[in-house]
């Protein structure tokens, strides 16, 4: 059905080929057409919609087909509203900073001193929290952080505080923890990735000509696994730049992000100012992505 | 002189692996106690979920089992996952095929747009949709257009599973098949799909779990009705009771369950097959 | 702490206004409700039990959980509670999913906005036998009627005003600037309801009519906001959530309905007051509606029946107190021995619900929106 034709590449033909009939030209694309109904339809086509709303605009909870840059002007006139994007901007960077710095070592452990028969097992284990509930993660990081939450607890119990944290919970600093929680595994998964492909006797080869550690890694390892790098970094800054629940669950009214004000102006009818954003917000993430697809294809072809 | 200097360089080494080692200690602790306290506190008999832990009960479990909500919330959660699972795996599979063997040009730019939608926020997908169909098309939301958001949403990552495992695919097979004067449906039903059968049934599970755990889409496009994710929320908001924790404990047992069985199935799958081959078949037989 | 107190001249000559239309419309009305449609009728009378599950958009205290079984188990209607977080979500909700929805609780002033803008419908609450239970001013609420019916099932009333816990906060608040005290930033709690929200700091800021601000006073009041954003810790979705935090000490202050303090007792927390601020506050009285589109109609009526119950609502009084406005409950709650608490938060005076500052969809609901966004950023 959608196997290629077994041409019989580089035999001489005598006569001009034919071009073969556009049905049999078309059938190895055929396993496209389900892909590109449901896409098409349900993907492009409301992405389409939001790029028209976000010039027209809404009157009296209506869409009115009436072209004008005001919702862009309107976000970016209100002070509030640009101080969320650049507060996002800046949650994502430093999420996937800290990210990073955590993930490195456990992936380094892992490929370099770690025995391969130990190293599944153990790399599963950091998958395990991933195939539980997004929501229950976030929700059950409320419980540790609370006022009477377990960490405050625990700091009260060995002496180190006298009185609860209170600004554990419900200010930008959890938002960031929650999300490191949350997309660790990405990093140190595609970390892992890198390094394991990585000739360590490389590293033995530098230090016998003479270099420190700390040089021979920063000269020679790191240099290599940057694709590996750059891939961890897209795939925890771009998802972090749309979350919405964690900030809004553990957040309050110090730690909202640029998600929680697309999700506001929808359920309150603001359709086309939603829209605005969501387009800002999609395109920055588009550009991202053909910036940095080399490194991104590179990571694809490895096989996942 | 030389042996005190490889004694200085090996202590190095050993500080090093252990900070190392410490610090992965560190990082699976943190991984991992949030999810046990969340299972820990499901057995508090405190009501409000919170420290101190007043005693150990199985009533919650109990609470969750008998809850009509929780019930409803679970035969739609199920059938939603269901239609998403078998609308992804068709669709995925059938576009694993022409991006991994048709000739194309812009075979990384395609396989690009085709990872999109993983790529940008689930919000996004979710208020697109929702605006697409209430304001364009004039549907009111259901089940169907549940269905319809996190199919988008999980197809891609069928179609990743799938060609991955089709680029590892030795063609020689199909070389040999169609040697032997099978035309191209026979190979593809005789030769290809049986051998990439696990990876299509991973790309299954996988599809399944994440309709399961879906929420942001959902929420956006499910209207009255409930999936437990949705529950779950309304519940947090509402106040975490053991009751929820119970439910998550549940629903944390039921997701390892069918990971555990996406890992072990192509195995079983393979030694079952192992075992048909070693017994001798009729030649009649097709 | 009353909220007869300052009832200012503008008070007085809206309630008359609104006495005056109300008089209108029910003599206009007066002359439909002998000819009952045929909904409305039937539907009373109609006792079938097959099982069925109507969708309530609501808020949580509007019911119990074990009530909702109880009435599964009497009438077959199953009850899938949605919850809504002010009266703009909710009214948002039911226009954009058409029939998904059956029952929507709204406050007030929202619910001829519902009937004007063809999402709800009138019935006859007199066919509804537990309406017999109810007090008779939350059968006669002026605004509620139209269409020959009335718009709204009542439920229960309260006004919004500061709670606080006295060991962290003194003196006492006597004014809606003590939100903008640098010692409290960060401690107060609210509902995050904007249009709500924007009224109560027109009130802080002298607007006239909170829900009708010009935009000058939109302006004021927004700066108001401003100036009061860093004293809140979280914009919460349900008055649980509020509660929940004054019992942990995260909070130290809440705006929030009467009863809070009970509640918070209840929830193992500290000792919480309550205080009025001079300016005024804003109040609701609730109750549930019938969704046009729901094509559930004919058992609202029913469920309603199973659902208001005095026994129930009583027990609702005791888990969420705040007074509700069925007489039959408050008789059984002073049987119980509650006559004290149920009278310390006016149970008995349900009168005073309709001489509050309603809430309400505001005039220019955008401009209120958009001037809330613009201060908390979503």
């Amino acid at each position: 059905m959608a196997l290629a034709p077994e041409a019989a590449v580089g035999s001489p033909h005598a006569v001009t080929p034919r071009r073969a009939p556009l049905a049999r030209r078309l059938a190895p694309y055929a396993g496209f057409s389900p892909a590109v109904l449901l896409f098409g339809g349900f993907f492009l086509a409301p992405l389409v919609l939001i790029v028209l709303y976000s010039f027209w605009e809404v009157i009296n909870y209506n869409v009115v087909h009436h072209w004008t840059l005001d919702n862009y002007h309107y976000f970016f006139s209100t002070p509030t509203y640009v101080t969320t994007l650049l507060d996002t901007l800046w949650v994502a960077a430093l999420t996937t900073l800290l990210t990073l710095l955590a993930a490195f070592p456990l992936a380094y452990w892992l490929a370099r001193y770690v025995r391969p028969s130990v190293r599944r097992p153990l790399l599963v284990l950091v998958i395990v929290p991933f195939w539980t509930s997004y929501l229950l993660r976030v929700t059950s990081w409320t419980t540790i952080l609370g006022q009477k939450g377990v960490l405050n607890r625990f700091l009260e119990l060995i002496g180190v505080i006298h009185q609860p944290l209170s600004f554990l919970l419900y200010d930008r600093p959890a938002v960031i923890l929650v999300l490191i929680y949350l997309y660790f595994p990405f990093a140190a998964l595609t970390l892992y990735a890198s390094l394991e492909r990585f000739d360590w006797m490389q590293i033995r080869a530098a230090m016998d000509l003479g270099a420190p550690p700390r040089v021979a890694i920063t000269r020679v390892l790191l240099p290599q696994i940057r694709p590996g790098i750059t891939v961890a970094v897209i795939f925890v800054f771009i998802p972090v730049l749309g979350e919405y629940l964690t900030p809004q669950l553990v957040g309050g009214t110090r730690g909202v992000m640029i998600g929680n004000l697309i999700v506001n102006f929808f359920q309150g009818a603001e359709y086309t100012r939603g829209a605005a954003i969501s387009l800002l917000i999609a395109a920055f993430i588009v550009v991202l992505l053909v910036v940095f697809r080399k490194q991104l294809d590179v990571a694809e072809t490895y096989g996942r | 002189m030389a042996g005190e200097a490889a004694d200085a360089v090996a202590r190095h080494k050993h500080l090093a692996r252990g900070a190392l080692v410490a610090w992965a200690v560190f990082i699976y602790f943190f991984l991992f106690a949030p999810i046990i306290l969340l299972i820990l506190f499901s057995f508090n008999a405190n009501q409000y979920g919170t420290l101190p832990i007043t005693g150990w009960t199985l009533h919650w479990y109990h609470t969750a089992f008998s809850d009509f909500q929780i019930q409803d919330a679970l035969k739609t959660t199920l059938s939603v996952a269901l239609e998403v699972t078998v609308i992804a795996t068709i669709v995925g599979t059938a576009a694993a095929f022409p991006l991994v063997r048709a000739h194309m040009r812009f075979r990384s730019g395609i396989r690009a747009a085709l990872t999109l939608p993983i790529m940008l926020p689930g919000l996004l997908i979710g208020v697109s949709l929702l605006t697409f169909f209430t304001s364009v098309l004039h549907l009111t939301l259901s089940n169907q257009t549940v269905v319809i958001g996190q199919a988008v949403y999980v197809t891609p990552f069928v179609i990743l599973v799938v060609a991955s495992r089709l680029e590892g695919f030795d063609r020689s097979l199909e070389r040999a098949a169609a040697d032997l004067g099978a035309n191209s449906y026979q190979r593809l039903r005789h030769v290809v799909l049986p051998l990439i059968g696990p990876a299509i049934f991973a790309g299954a599970l996988f599809a399944f779990t994440l309709s399961l755990d879906e929420f942001v889409i959902t929420l956006f496009l499910i209207g009255g009705g409930n999936t437990l994710p949705i529950y779950i929320y309304t519940q947090v908001k509402f106040g975490i009771t053991p009751e929820v924790n119970a439910l998550a404990t549940i629903l944390i047992a039921a997701s390892l369950t069918i990971t555990a069985l996406a890992f072990v199935a192509p195995a079983m799958v393979r030694r079952a097959r192992r075992h048909r081959r070693l017994r001798p078949r009729p030649v009649t037989e097709t | 702490m009353s909220i007869n107190g300052p009832v200012t001249r503008r008070q007085a000559m809206r309630a008359g206004a609104l006495g005056v239309t109300g008089l209108y419309v029910a003599a206009c009305g007066s002359s439909g409700t002998t000819q009952s449609t045929a909904s409305k009728t039937s539907s009373a009378a109609s006792s079938s039990k097959a099982p069925v599950t109507l969708n309530w958009e609501t808020w949580n205290d509007h019911y119990l959980p074990a009530q909702i079984a109880a009435v599964k188990q009497a009438t077959g209607i199953a009850a899938r509670p949605s919850l809504e977080s002010d009266d703009s979500d909710g009214y948002l909700k039911v226009k954009q999913t058409g029939g998904q929805y059956d029952i929507v609780s709204t406050d007030a002033l929202w619910a001829p906005k519902y009937f004007h803008d063809g999402l709800t419908e009138p019935f006859d609450i007199a066919s509804i036998p537990v309406s017999s239970q109810l007090y008779s001013v939350a059968k006669e609420v002026p605004f509620w009627k139209a269409g020959g019916g009335y718009l709204v099932y009542p439920n229960g009333w309260s006004s919004v005003n500061i709670y606080y816990n006295p060991k962290y906060v003194s003196p006492a608040p006597t004014s809606w600037e003590v939100l903008t005290e640098a010692k409290y930033a960060g401690k107060v709690v609210a509902e995050n309801q904007p249009t709500d929200l924007m009224a109560m700091a027109g009130l802080a800021t002298g607007a006239k009519e909170p829900y009708g601000m010009t935009t000058a006073e939109i302006s004021r009041a927004q700066d108001f906001l401003k100036s009061a954003k860093p004293a809140f810790l979280k914009l919460v979705s349900q008055n649980s959530d509020s509660v929940r935090a004054l019992a942990d000490g995260s909070a130290w202050m809440a705006l929030e309905n009467l009863g809070t303090d009970f509640r918070v007792k209840a929830a193992g927390g500290p000792v919480v007051k309550e205080a009025t601020p001079k300016e005024g506050v804003v109040g609701w009285i609730d109750g549930e509606q019938m969704v046009k589109a729901s094509s559930h109609k004919d058992r609202f009526h029913q469920f309603l029946n199973g659902m208001e119950q005095a026994p129930w609502v009583a027990k609702n009084f005791l888990v969420n107190g705040r007074p509700l406005f069925n007489e039959k409950a408050y008789k059984m709650l002073v049987n119980q021995g509650y006559k004290e608490r149920a009278d310390l938060l006016w149970y008995n005076q349900p009168e005073k619900a309709l001489q509050l500052t309603l809430k309400g969809p505001s005039g220019n609901v955008q401009a209120y929106i958009d001037a809330f966004n613009q201060v908390f950023g979503a």
